[in-house]
């Protein structure tokens, strides 16, 4: 009997299990050769809605930041804002020859846009910061003014929670607590850009006596001639098993609730 | 040999299986980013006081801002010794505050002057040879600021925190 169960020493559990990982093989690819025969197919012609995701930033209603997935060919698949990412926020801040002025509460309205064909969770990121540009325009970030003295106010904290532990002194996070169902947009999450008066404090002053005894105080601004800086990045992450999802993708672990509200778990 | 098969077979789907997993562990996601930023120029407060010869015992009080200087609130006083009495004469330009400060009504922008405020010396001595005494002026100016509408004011409790170069 063990002659016949054998096939040059191998077992019978042995060739069963070669076959199963065979098929196991082969499935693998077939998917890829069903989706080139339904393509070739010329009886019949279907549209097929495939599951896009998209995310816009909209800045005072206007849409400034997009990415949503778009196949046009195997190398382009992402349909992206052409305006280069420096360019795109606070484009419209100052009217023309007007000047900037320290202390004004400027709109602001920023939001977020379900551009994709599936529900979506998203979150922001806002970063602040002071930077020097030398005359070959190269940045610097100053790492010594406070990013505090710009100030981004949030609002709708009942819709976008703020997450306290991934505060830095120039970023926080923003997660909208709600699904932002496709073609949607959520409500604002700041409404002004305010850059504190404080900035006309900080000076440096250069005493010089006059040779007729007067003594002259030059007094320079710390802040003059550097640039504030207000950067804004979206996530956006599908809502199916939107708890794994949200920490494979964002690194961060949340709650999803039954009635699909988001909470953010910290133990 | 059995055994060997067997393992060897199972290690060859744990594979197989491992490979295709990363596919179902793939989520839909997406991001974009914006970024901008606005050129701070709160240049310098440079201002001067210019005092002309004293005339039929009056001063004549201009302050001026420089062309590089910054939009300023100005106010000024004068100084002198008690046996004497001070009268301003601003016109509509000046108003007193009750802390003696006279308050120049306008924003002082860079390039302008404010226009003349007069100091009048009263009961001032007959005689010119006489005692000498001096008359002092200070002035002080502010940086405009804004509130939230964009609308100007000034805060001349706001002290500013000044690095000092050093004299000479």
């Amino acid at each position: 009997m063990d002659k016949k169960r054998r096939i040059k020493g191998m077992t019978l559990g042995s060739i069963f299990l070669f076959a199963a990982a065979a098929v196991l093989l082969v499935g693998g690819s077939i998917g890829s050769a069903r989706a080139a025969l339904t393509y070739f197919s010329q009886t019949y012609t279907s549209r097929i809605q495939t599951q896009k995701i998209g995310v816009t930033l909209l800045e005072n209603g206007n849409p400034i930041a997009w990415r949503n997935f778009d196949k046009k060919s195997a190398d382009d698949i992402w349909d992206i804002n052409e305006v280069p990412v420096d360019e795109r926020l606070l484009g419209g801040l100052l009217g023309e020859d007007e000047s900037f002025v320290m202390g004004k509460a400027y709109k602001e309205e920023l939001a977020v846009r379900n551009s994709g064909t599936i529900d979506q969770f998203v979150r922001v990121h806002v970063y602040r910061y002071w930077v020097k540009v030398d005359e070959n325009g190269k940045e610097t970030k100053l790492q010594t003014k406070s990013p505090d003295l710009i100030n981004l106010n949030l609002v709708n904290d009942d819709y976008w929670i703020r997450d306290g532990k991934a505060d830095t002194t120039e970023r926080y996070t923003l997660y909208y607590n709600r699904i932002l169902p496709a073609g949607e947009t959520t409500p604002l999450f700041s409404d002004t850009l305010t850059v504190d008066g404080m900035t006309a404090d900080h000076v440096t002053q250069d005493v010089t006596k006059r040779d007729d005894g007067c003594t002259v105080i030059t007094t320079t601004y710390d802040y003059d001639g550097v640039e504030f800086r207000l950067e804004v990045e979206v996530n956006a992450v599908q809502t199916h098993n939107a708890e794994g999802a949200i920490w494979s993708s964002w690194g961060r672990k949340v709650k999803i609730s039954s009635d699909n509200r988001l909470s953010l778990v910290d133990n | 040999m059995k055994k060997k098969s067997v393992i060897f077979a199972a290690i060859t789907i744990v594979l197989i299986l491992a490979a295709n997993l990363p596919l179902a562990w793939g989520y839909f996601s997406t991001y974009t980013e914006a970024k901008g930023g606005v050129r701070i120029q709160p240049r310098k407060i440079e201002t001067e006081i210019k005092e002309p010869e004293i005339s039929a015992w009056t001063k004549h009080v201009v302050i001026t801002n420089s062309e590089d200087g910054t939009p300023v609130y100005i106010r000024a006083k004068a100084f002198c010794g008690s046996d004497y009495t001070l009268i301003y004469d601003g016109g509509e330009n000046w108003t007193p505050g009750e802390d003696g400060f006279y308050y120049y009504n306008k924003i002082l922008n860079p390039g302008e002057e404010t226009p003349e405020l007069l100091v009048k010396i009263k009961d001032h001595p007959k005689d010119e040879n006489g005692q000498e005494f001096n008359v002092v002026v200070i002035y002080e100016s502010t940086p405009v600021r804004y509130d939230e509408n964009g609308n100007p004011y000034f805060d001349w409790s706001q002290k500013l925190k000044a690095n000092e170069r050093g004299a000479e």
